[in-house]
């Protein structure tokens, strides 16, 4: 399906596809990494996986914006 | 809560307006369902079907009077949510994109209107339906476009990232796509209409409880202070109102946009 010509739309496009997809990937980069470092915290009994999976997902979701719209 | 409640039946002093007093609206006529936005909402359908009807029914070649404004509306809604989207399928999807444009956007202005004052969106149910529609367009065209593997793996696999980075990044571009892009169209709108709402209620009852209410010498410049704070966040209001809709229709169209044509 990717086979198309890039026409000039298609840079606002990707401006605000990265503009506006920022936020949901952020937050869901802090609650799927923190979710899982929550659950081995409870299963694990330690305390300190809960605030390195918010970091984790943070920089996840930094990493993978970079990636897709970065360059 | 005991404070906030001896607060409130204090009859000499100042009390904000709660959010409760401001969104938990008591049922007209006894029908448990039929509040104030209900009836705005519906209000609000009929504006637009009445508005749309007068400046498209009959269109001549030379717009005049309401068919000018309306095609203001229609281009603006084209040229800027549409068209930078959705390419060449932007007029099929006009019907959806301005009807939501507008519709929202009469929604919001509700909230400034005298004696109607109440914004449609602020209660989370009317965008929620509105993002939960838009959802189910974007799953349904996307499995159609792409593929029922292919949607998702798309999605989830986004190309020009090392191989042994999906192990992390995907369900990270699942959750994103299908349970936050959805939550964050809506809330978007809501908040602002909450907030825009809240704020507006304090300013301008600030105003009246220091001018009409306990006119004081002191509380006085107060009072004036909350009826000039009223009508800037009025204004400010009014420009808030037609980002929200805007911006609703424009992740539409964005979401719309992802699902015919895979990311490239």
């Amino acid at each position: 399906m990717s086979e198309q010509e890039r026409r000039p739309e298609d840079d606002g496009r990707d401006f605000a596809d990265a503009a506006w997809s920022a936020p949901s990937y952020v937050l869901s980069g802090i609650a799927i990494y923190g979710g899982l470092g929550w659950l081995l915290d409870r299963w694990l009994g330690t305390s300190a996986l809960f605030p390195i999976g918010v970091v984790l997902g943070v920089v996840l979701s930094v990493y993978l914006f970079y990636r897709k719209y970065g360059r | 809560m005991n404070a906030l409640t001896l607060l409130a039946s204090d009859p000499d002093k100042f009390t904000p307006p709660t959010p409760q007093e401001l969104f938990e609206l008591p049922p007209i006529g006894g029908i448990y369902w039929l509040t104030k936005p209900v009836i705005l909402a519906v209000l609000t359908s009929i504006i637009v079907i009445v508005f749309c009807w007068s400046a498209f029914a009959k269109p001549k070649l030379v717009p005049r009077g309401i068919q000018n404004v309306g095609e203001i509306g229609y281009m603006f809604v084209r040229d800027q949510v549409a068209r930078p989207f959705l390419g060449k399928d932007a007029d099929r999807w006009m019907g959806l994109l301005l009807s939501m444009f507008f519709m929202i956007w009469v929604w919001n202005l509700m909230g400034v209107i005298p004696f109607i004052q109440f914004p449609v969106a602020s209660h989370i149910a009317f965008p929620a339906v509105l993002a939960i529609t838009v959802y189910v367009i974007k799953i349904f065209l996307g499995v159609k476009h792409q593929g029922g593997i292919g949607y998702f793996k798309n999605m989830m696999f986004p190309p020009g990232i090392p191989k042994g980075m999906y192990v992390l990044l995907a369900p990270l571009e699942f959750a994103s796509n299908m349970i936050l892009a959805p939550f964050t169209h809506m809330v978007r709108l809501f908040a602002n209409m909450f907030a825009g709402h809240m704020l507006l209620a304090f300013f301008s009852m600030v105003g009246f409880w220091f001018l009409f209410e306990k006119l004081t010498p002191l509380g006085a410049a107060v009072g004036v202070l909350g009826v000039v704070m009223t009508i800037v966040f009025t204004a400010l209001e009014l420009l808030i109102q037609f980002l929200q809709a805007y911006l609703f229709a424009m992740l539409a169209a964005m979401y719309i946009g992802g699902a015919l044509h895979a990311e490239h």
